[in-house]
Formats: C-alpha cells, sequence, structure tokens
C-alpha cells in the first residue's frame, strides 16, 4: 500500500514540473480556494487573472494553480509547494486574511513576491506590511473610513453596527466606528453575530431596531449577505432605519439573488460593473464575452488588476523573483476601476472609492447609481516599516 | 420594551420550527435504528436546492409540495440501496458512509447548482407583514412557526393514535419483540427513513426564503439537529419539538441578552445538560 | 485486547519505512507530505486511544490538539526554550482532554461523542473570537526546536524528525495497552461488569485514558504548530475532529497500526486527486462508502486479512 502511495505521489509530483519547463520563462503560483466557502471567489478572481494574461497575448507566463481551501493551514501548505517545489517566480491571489496570515511569514522570508487580489487585513500593509507583499484589493480601513467619515458628513447622528464575530468583521466595524465618531456622529450600539452560524439575523434585526439608532451599519459577505438582505428587508426595517454598509453586502455576485429587497442599500466599495468611464466600458464587454448575462465583480478586477500589475513589472524588464518584488509597486495605470498606483510606504494600492446606492435597473434587474466618487483614498501606515 | 421580547419570542417560535422539521427524522431514526445519520443535513440541503429549482419554474407553492417527495424518495433510495446494509454494521460504518454521502451531496450540489449562493422569494401572498402581539411580523415567518406547530401535532398524532405509529413504537422499545409480534420492522425503517429525510428537505424548502442555500448548510445544519435530538431523546416527536424550542430559546435569547457569548451558549447548555441528565432529557427507547 | 504480534510490528515496520522513503526521494512537496501524514497519523492513534481500546469516540481531538499547539506557541512566544515548551504544550492538551475525560465518563455512545462535541467547541469558538490569540487570523512566527547533529530547518530532517515521533507515539500507545492499567482500560469497555467485579474504578480508569489520548493529541498538536510555524482555530473546529475520526475508521480502529494507513492513504488521496479536480471530496467519498462496503474493517483489517491469507 505504502508503496503504490509513494509511487502515485512522485508521479503526482513529477507530472506538473515536467508539462511547465517547456519555453515558460515566468511561473505564476495562483493562491486561490476552488473548493470550501470561498470558491466562487476564488473563481472570479482566477477568471479575472486569466483575461489579463489573454489580452497580452504573452505566453512566457506560466500559471500553477494551488488550491488554498480558506483554510490556513492548506494555504500555507500550498504557498510553500508553489516556493519550493515549483519554484514559482510570484505567488498572486489569497481570498481569506487568515490565510494572508499564515503565509505572510513565509512568502517575506523566502523573498517571494505576493500580489494579494483580496484578503483585507489591514495589518498586511500596516504592521505585518512586507516588500514582498503588495495588494491591489482593498484594506478593510480603505472602505470603512471613507464610508464612515461620508455617513458623518450626510448629517447621520446615530448607527448600530452589525457583523459577523471574526477578525476581518471586528476590523471592519472598529474602522468604521473610529472615523464616524471623529466626524461627530455616534455609535449607539452594535453586536457581532457568531461567524459561520448565524443563519436567522430575526434576533439581531429585532435588537438594531430597539437600538432606536438612526440608521444601521453592517457587513455581510457570501451567503450571508444574502440572507441579511433579503431579512432586514422581510422585517420592514427599510422604512424606519435605512441600511448602510462596506459594498461588498449588495456586491454583483449577490444583487441577482437579493432583487428588490437590496433596494436602497447604499454602500462603498472599490469598484462597481456600472461604472460610466471608458476602461471600464472595455474591460465589461470583454468580461461578456466569456460570461454571457453576467457582471464581473469586484473579485474579477482584482484578479485582472493582479495581472497587469503583473505585466507591467515584467515590461520593465524585471526578471526573477527579487526583481519583480522592486518593480511590482511601480506599476500605475488607469483600469475598470479608475486610477490605481501602490502607496509606497506601505505596498497597498491607492484607489477610489465609490459611495453608492443599490437601486432596479440594468441588465441584472438590479444595479448601483453612484452617489460620491472618493478619490484616491490612502490608508496611514500604521505602524508599517519596510524592511 | 414589551414588543421587542414578543418579537423575540416569535423569532424563538420561527427557528424552532424550522429546527422540529430538521431534527425530527434525525430523531426517530436514531432512536429505531439507533443509527445516527450524519448525511441527514445534505437532505436538508438538497430539499433547499430542488426546492429553488423547482421554484424557479413552478413557483413556490408547488416546490414546497413536490421538493419534500423528491427528498424523501432519494432518503428512501438510500436507505434500501446503501443504509439498511450499513445500520447493521454498527456505529463505525455508519459514520464512514455518512460522512461518504455528505462528502458527495456537498460537491454534486456545487456541481449541478454553482458556488454561488442561492435564494428563494416567498410567495406573494406571503411576502407582507402581520400585526400581530401588538407587533409588526414577517407573514413567511409566521407562516413558518404555523408549519411546524402543525406537523408536530400531525406527527404526534399520527405516532399515539395510528397503526403504524403504534408499531413505530413498538419497534422503539423493543425491536426485538415487535419483530416476533409480526411487525415488518424493516418495511417500517424504509417508510420511517423516508419520512425523516421528506421532513428535513421540506425543512430546507422552507428555510430557502429565509436563509440563502448554500452546500456548506449540509454541515453547518447538522450541529443544531444533534442538539436538538440529544437533549430531547431519541425517538420521541414531544422530545424532538421540545428540544427544538430549548435550542431555538437559547439561540434567540442568547443573541439578544449576551450576544459576544452567542456561539459559546449552546454548547455550554449541551454539556450541562448531558452533565445533569447524562441520558437525555426525555429518553426513550434505546438511546444508545 | 491489543496484541503487538509479527505481523503487525511488520506491517509497522513497513510503513514507516515506506514514509520515510517518500520523505528522501519525493523531493520538497513529498517531505511536507510525509510530515502531514504523521501529524494527522499521531492524531488519529491518539483517537484509537480513547475510541478503538476505550470506547470514548470523541469529536473533540481536534480542540485538544489545539491545545497543544497554543500551549507550545505561547510558551515559546513568552521565552520558554522549544523542548520545555513542547513538554508544556503536551501538558495543556493531557490536563485539557483530561478535564473534558473526566466530566464525560461517566456517559456512554452518543452522549459522550456529544460532550466532547461541546466542549471542543467551545474551546474552538473562544479561540475564534479572541484577540490576544489572533483570533482567526491565527497567530504565527513559531520556533521550531533544534536536534543535536540535525537541525530541523530542512525539511528533509523535519520529515523524519516527524516519522520518528510517530514511531515513539505508536510505541508509547503500546505500551500504555500492554501495561496493567491498559489491560484494565481495555477490560473497563470491553466487559464492565467483570471489569467492576475485579474492582477496577471504571470512572476513573476512562478518565485517566482520556488524557493519555488527550496528551498523545498535544504531541501532534506540538508537532504541527513546528512543521507550519503557524497555528489557527481551523484545527479545532469539530469537522477537523470529525476528519480524523474518518482516518482512524478508514485504517481500522482499534489496531494502533490502521490510522498510519488510514492517514497516508487519506493525505495521499487528497493531493492527488486534488491534482487534477476541484471536486476531490467526491472522490474520497466514494472511498469511504467502497471501504465500507468491502467489508468495513478499514484498511489494517483488510491488510492484515492479506497478511494472515498468505502466511496461512
Amino acid at each position: 500500500m505504502t508503496h503504490v502511495l509513494t509511487a502515485g505521489l512522485l508521479a503526482a509530483l513529477a507530472l506538473p514540473s515536467l508539462a511547465l519547463t517547456a519555453a515558460a520563462e515566468t511561473k505564476v503560483g495562483l493562491l486561490l480556494p476552488a473548493s470550501g466557502n470561498y470558491a466562487a471567489l476564488g473563481q472570479d478572481i482566477e477568471d479575472g487573472f486569466r483575461m489579463a494574461l489573454t489580452e497580452a497575448g504573452r505566453d512566457d507566463i506560466a500559471v500553477i494553480e494551488a488550491d488554498t481551501e480558506a483554510d490556513p493551514q492548506t494555504g500555507l501548505t500550498m504557498a510553500r509547494k508553489l516556493i519550493m517545489q515549483d519554484r514559482a517566480d510570484v505567488l498572486v491571489g489569497v481570498v481569506s486574511s487568515a490565510v494572508l496570515g499564515a503565509v505572510r511569514d513565509t512568502v517575506h522570508q523566502a523573498g517571494v513576491p505576493l500580489i494579494v487580489a483580496n484578503a483585507g487585513n489591514s495589518d498586511a500593509t500596516g504592521k505585518d506590511c512586507s516588500p514582498f507583499i503588495t495588494r491591489v484589493s482593498f484594506s478593510n480601513d480603505q472602505l470603512n473610513r471613507p464610508m464612515g467619515e461620508w455617513m458623518a458628513a450626510q448629517g447621520i447622528e446615530t448607527v448600530y453596527t452589525l457583523a459577523p464575530d471574526y477578525a476581518a468583521g471586528q476590523q471592519m466595524i472598529g474602522a468604521f466606528s473610529a472615523a464616524f465618531e471623529a466626524g461627530g456622529g455616534k455609535v449607539l450600539g452594535g453586536a457581532f453575530t457568531p461567524f459561520g452560524k448565524t443563519e436567522d439575523f430575526g434576533p439581531y434585526l429585532a435588537k438594531a431596531a430597539a437600538s432606536g439608532a438612526q440608521a444601521l451599519y453592517v457587513f455581510y459577505g457570501g451567503a450571508d449577505a444574502i440572507s441579511f438582505v433579503k431579512q432586514y428587508d422581510s422585517f420592514g426595517l427599510s422604512e424606519t432605519m435605512p441600511l448602510y454598509s462596506v459594498g461588498f453586502l449588495t456586491a454583483p455576485l449577490y444583487l441577482r439573488e437579493q432583487g428588490e429587497a437590496a433596494t436602497g442599500v447604499i454602500g462603498a466599495l472599490h469598484y462597481l460593473p456600472s461604472l460610466d468611464t471608458p476602461e471600464n466600458e472595455a474591460f465589461v464587454t470583454a468580461y461578456q464575452v466569456d460570461h454571457p448575462g453576467k457582471l464581473p465583480s469586484e473579485y474579477v478586477v482584482a484578479g485582472y488588476d493582479a495581472g497587469r500589475l503583473l505585466l507591467g513589472a515584467l515590461e520593465t524588464g524585471a526578471e526573477g523573483r527579487e526583481a519583480l518584488a522592486t518593480a511590482l509597486p511601480k506599476v500605475a495605470y488607469s483600469g475598470p476601476r479608475g486610477p490605481l498606483e501602490i502607496d509606497p510606504a506601505t505596498n497597498n494600492i491607492v484607489q477610489n472609492v465609490y459611495v453608492f446606492e443599490t437601486v432596479p435597473g440594468g441588465e441584472a434587474g438590479m444595479t448601483h447609481k453612484l452617489l460620491e466618487t472618493i478619490p484616491a483614498v490612502r490608508d496611514a501606515p500604521n505602524g508599517c516599516v519596510m524592511g | 420594551m414589551t414588543a421587542f421580547w414578543t418579537l423575540q419570542a416569535l423569532n424563538t417560535l420561527q427557528y424552532a420550527a424550522l429546527l422540529f422539521l430538521i431534527a425530527a427524522g434525525l430523531s426517530v431514526s436514531f432512536g429505531l435504528m439507533g443509527f445516527v445519520n450524519l448525511a441527514h443535513g445534505a437532505l436538508y440541503m438538497l430539499g433547499a436546492f430542488i426546492g429553488i429549482s423547482i421554484a424557479a419554474h413552478a413557483g413556490f407553492w408547488a416546490a414546497l409540495i413536490a421538493a419534500p417527495l423528491a427528498v424523501g424518495a432519494i432518503g428512501g433510495a438510500l436507505y434500501a440501496g446503501l443504509l439498511a446494509r450499513v445500520a447493521r454494521q454498527g456505529p463505525m460504518p455508519q459514520v464512514l458512509v455518512s460522512f461518504g454521502l455528505v462528502f458527495i451531496a456537498v460537491e454534486l450540489a456545487r456541481i449541478v447548482w454553482g458556488d454561488v449562493p442561492l435564494g428563494l422569494d416567498p410567495p406573494a401572498l406571503l411576502a407582507g407583514r402581520v400585526q400581530v402581539l401588538g407587533t409588526v411580523y414577517p407573514a413567511y415567518r409566521l407562516f413558518v412557526i404555523a408549519l411546524g406547530a402543525g406537523l408536530a401535532l400531525a406527527l404526534w398524532l399520527a405516532v399515539t393514535r395510528t397503526g403504524l405509529g403504534a408499531g413505530l413504537r413498538a419497534s422503539v422499545e423493543n425491536p426485538a419483540m415487535a419483530r416476533a409480534i409480526g411487525i415488518d420492522t424493516e418495511r417500517l425503517f424504509l417508510w420511517v427513513f423516508a419520512l425523516g429525510a421528506g421532513l428535513a428537505g421540506l425543512g430546507g424548502v422552507v428555510a430557502a426564503p429565509i436563509a440563502s442555500a448554500t452546500p456548506g448548510m449540509a454541515v453547518s445544519v447538522l450541529i443544531p439537529a444533534l442538539i436538538v435530538t440529544v437533549i430531547g431523546g431519541m425517538g420521541s416527536i414531544p422530545g424532538a419539538a421540545l428540544g427544538a424550542l430549548i435550542v431555538a430559546g437559547i439561540e434567540v435569547f442568547g443573541a439578544a441578552l449576551w450576544p459576544r457569548a452567542g456561539a459559546v451558549l449552546i454548547y455550554a447548555a449541551l454539556a450541562a445538560a448531558l452533565i445533569w441528565r447524562p441520558q437525555g432529557l426525555l429518553a426513550t427507547g434505546q438511546g444508545r | 485486547m491489543f496484541r503487538l504480534d509479527p505481523m503487525r510490528i511488520a506491517l509497522m515496520v513497513l510503513m514507516l519505512v515506506g514514509l520515510e522513503a517518500a520523505a528522501i526521494f519525493g523531493g520538497f512537496f513529498g517531505r511536507e507530505i510525509v510530515t502531514e501524514i504523521a501529524i494527522l497519523a499521531i492524531l488519529a492513534i491518539s483517537l484509537d486511544l480513547a475510541a478503538g481500546f476505550g470506547g470514548m469516540v470523541s469529536l473533540g481531538h481536534g480542540a485538544i490538539m489545539g491545545l497543544g499547539a497554543y500551549g507550545y506557541a505561547l510558551a515559546a512566544q513568552a521565552g520558554l526554550p522549544p523542548w520545555p515548551a513542547a513538554a508544556l504544550g503536551v501538558a495543556a492538551a493531557g490536563l485539557g482532554g483530561g478535564l473534558i475525560g473526566a466530566v464525560a465518563a461517566r456517559m456512554q455512545g452518543i452522549f459522550f461523542i456529544m460532550a466532547t462535541l461541546a466542549f471542543g467547541q467551545m474551546i474552538w469558538a473562544l479561540s475564534f473570537t479572541a484577540g490576544w490569540l489572533g483570533g482567526d487570523n491565527g497567530l504565527g512566527g513559531i520556533d521550531r526546536p533544534s536536534l543535536p547533529f540535525l537541525g530541523l530547518t530542512d525539511p528533509l530532517s523535519f520529515a523524519s524528525y516527524a516519522v520518528g515521533l510517530l514511531l515513539l507515539v505508536f510505541l508509547l500507545a503500546a505500551a500504555i495497552l500492554r501495561s496493567p492499567f491498559g489491560r484494565a482500560y481495555q477490560a473497563v469497555h470491553e466487559n464492565p461488569s467483570r471489569a467492576a467485579a475485579l474492582g477496577v474504578a471504571p470512572l476513573r480508569i476512562r478518565a485517566i485514558g482520556f488524557a493519555a489520548s488527550s496528551a498523545l493529541a498535544g504531541v501532534a498538536g506540538v508537532l504541527a504548530a513546528q512543521h507550519m510555524q503557524f497555528i489557527s482555530p481551523a484545527m479545532m473546529v469539530w469537522t477537523a475532529s470529525g476528519e480524523v475520526l474518518v482516518v482512524l475508521i478508514l485504517g481500522g480502529i482499534g489496531t494502533l497500526t490502521g490510522p498510519i494507513m488510514g492517514a497516508a492513504v487519506f493525505v495521499g488521496l487528497k493531493y492527488w486527486a486534488a491534482g487534477w479536480t476541484d471536486h476531490w471530496h467526491l472522490v474520497i467519498g466514494i472511498l469511504l462508502i467502497a471501504v465500507v462496503m468491502a467489508g468495513g474493517r478499514g484498511l489494517a483489517g483488510q491488510a492484515e486479512d492479506w497478511w494472515r491469507r498468505a502466511w496461512a
């Protein structure tokens, strides 16, 4: 048994490396969940990344996929495999912040550049920042802080907050509350709902309604996003307590399922498929060639921009891990989500944040109406020392 | 403030109704066959997804009828083809097979329905809100309460007042004796298992307009259902109903009064219940 | 009663040699996989000690392993050298698991399972939301110990260290089962009334047995923390415990050799199937059902049958 297994292992390991040696110059390790809760996000990021490569028409980039399952241990095992076994020049991906936390030291010590295409833990470009980690998605601070300021500026005085009880949820609500209160607002209360377990938000919605706050501010994604919006609507809270959110709540991925229940939800996000720019129009058209009837999500865009960043670095003639790590943060351009650059102080993206209202209309039945563009949002270094 | 507590009481009833639908089949097949069917959550998930697919073509009410029938048929086929054989092999093979079924069901659901969660709209008739007991409550949730209570009553009457129920009770109390007096326990098991699967499927369809459908619900629903079964005692319909009410009460009022402990509270309650009554609160049957 | 007959010894040696060979010739990733197999096998052996020989099926062993991992990481963070920190991790798991065992010892069957599930999930939920433990983002920067003549930074020596620990844990478990305590422990499970007649205190014996099993789970936890140099609550959630139970039953419960076989097949199959399909769970699910349909005694039971037939 064991011998068969050993032989099987050896064969399984040998095959991909044989296939790769042909002509490839730059090896990209795609560190994305292909199974588990975040599989849909992983698929979108990969679609976007491959779109960028196809657009550029380069055949000297080899892509090696590794399934992180949204599990930090597996994510780290796969990162080590990509770095040590496959000798990847650059890693792209990482959906969950827990996986990012797991791979951070390994990537940093091995000196392999990692382009983060989702995970928003602010610390990754704050106190735990690394010259080898560049983020093209967003940071939790970056989306929640402007929303706190904006809501305070709209004259909203009191809010109640809800988010899942895990590190990202706490960070999002923390960043929002600090900015909202600095702007003169007051957070009357809030609750963190058990992560991955709360399907019925009824008890929490009742608490929110009883708090007497003027507005409700939440962060939910995935299945929670759909359930929350529908339950909020079914309790009739939309008439008394308007819903504000980190924009993931009514993101393109979930909007079709939420339907009219999402009407009036206001959010802030770094990309909207309805953005009226020539770059975005071309991007949406290109995306719909392979995905008819579907709008690109912010995850597709993050994957696409990760690809564009890598291509930009390669165009400067950079080759190998060290040179790519230096070149990546210097790439700047205008893409589907508007102008973007990498902040040299943190290696986090500097980008517009779009405040929008979810309204009926468009091909998917619901769409995002832009209320305000907050240009070039940049995080404070938050203890980041580039070493 | 009374409106707030009324609202939470209604939330408790609504959640309990849902838990009852899921746990009833688990509890009865457990009490009857000593079989911990860990794949029960997968039947609940299939109910939600099949219901959504049917509703897309024929509307909610058709889904409410057809999806439980489909899941009941799947459950019956699984029992006849696979589980009856495994049920005789003892608990360890049962664990392997039911875990295997969960793995397979989750992946099949991913292949057929995709990774993006799906939602289901309540029927137009129940889309609004109703004035009850001085508060406003979603009509659909009231419907869930009524459905759960109605089914609990019907099941209880079926068990206590019909011949089938008498055979069932006899088989739970003493399977050997039941066989000796001429009850075809194999056929009884098949029907009970299919019925339990159908109830789980019904739970899935009913839950879909409240909580959206994901492959992960096959696993996430299992723990509350098991807790209901263990607290309520195996093989008893009133026990499952009481267990569902207790678990729902803890979850809802825990969320209202002590939100940070929300994730731990139910396990602490389970541990306390087991320490206090190591055989379950309302133990009947084999209870192994 | 557990017997360490020549067949089991031969099977054990064969598997360990196979694992070590896979580490030597398997390249970097082969070594990572061997280490992962060794960790899972140690955890499954510890669960076998509780479930297979004591009738205490636990759905909390992932959490108990986590106590060992977090104990090691926190002790190392506090400045303790790796070996004392490792001892502390094992002690934390043994103590924590022992407490769970003491409370649950008088429960049987499903009630025991649910009690371990309840305590395991409490540990998981607390660590998941504890900011000072890094919450669900976990803890990084964990050191590996160093052995004389053997730096453990190199993947091959670390894999060999893991295989060595696996052997050690196997021998330890076998020694426990063959000791007078182990005989009484198995007697309590196999024939409670006779054990009671002999004057054995069943509750205390069960609790101590569960504590011993937990301490071995702690070894797996410490090793996992040293291997990944990162830990997170993901290893403690009940599905992780369920996976170990599956590995144990797949390999053969009540054999001590089965866990190693189960772990090797489970991990090997996972990476092999994940190499060509995103739906590798489907492959594992079919395998689990096939094993039961084939006879249900687990891989080790099958192997022992073949062995007996070949030599009879």
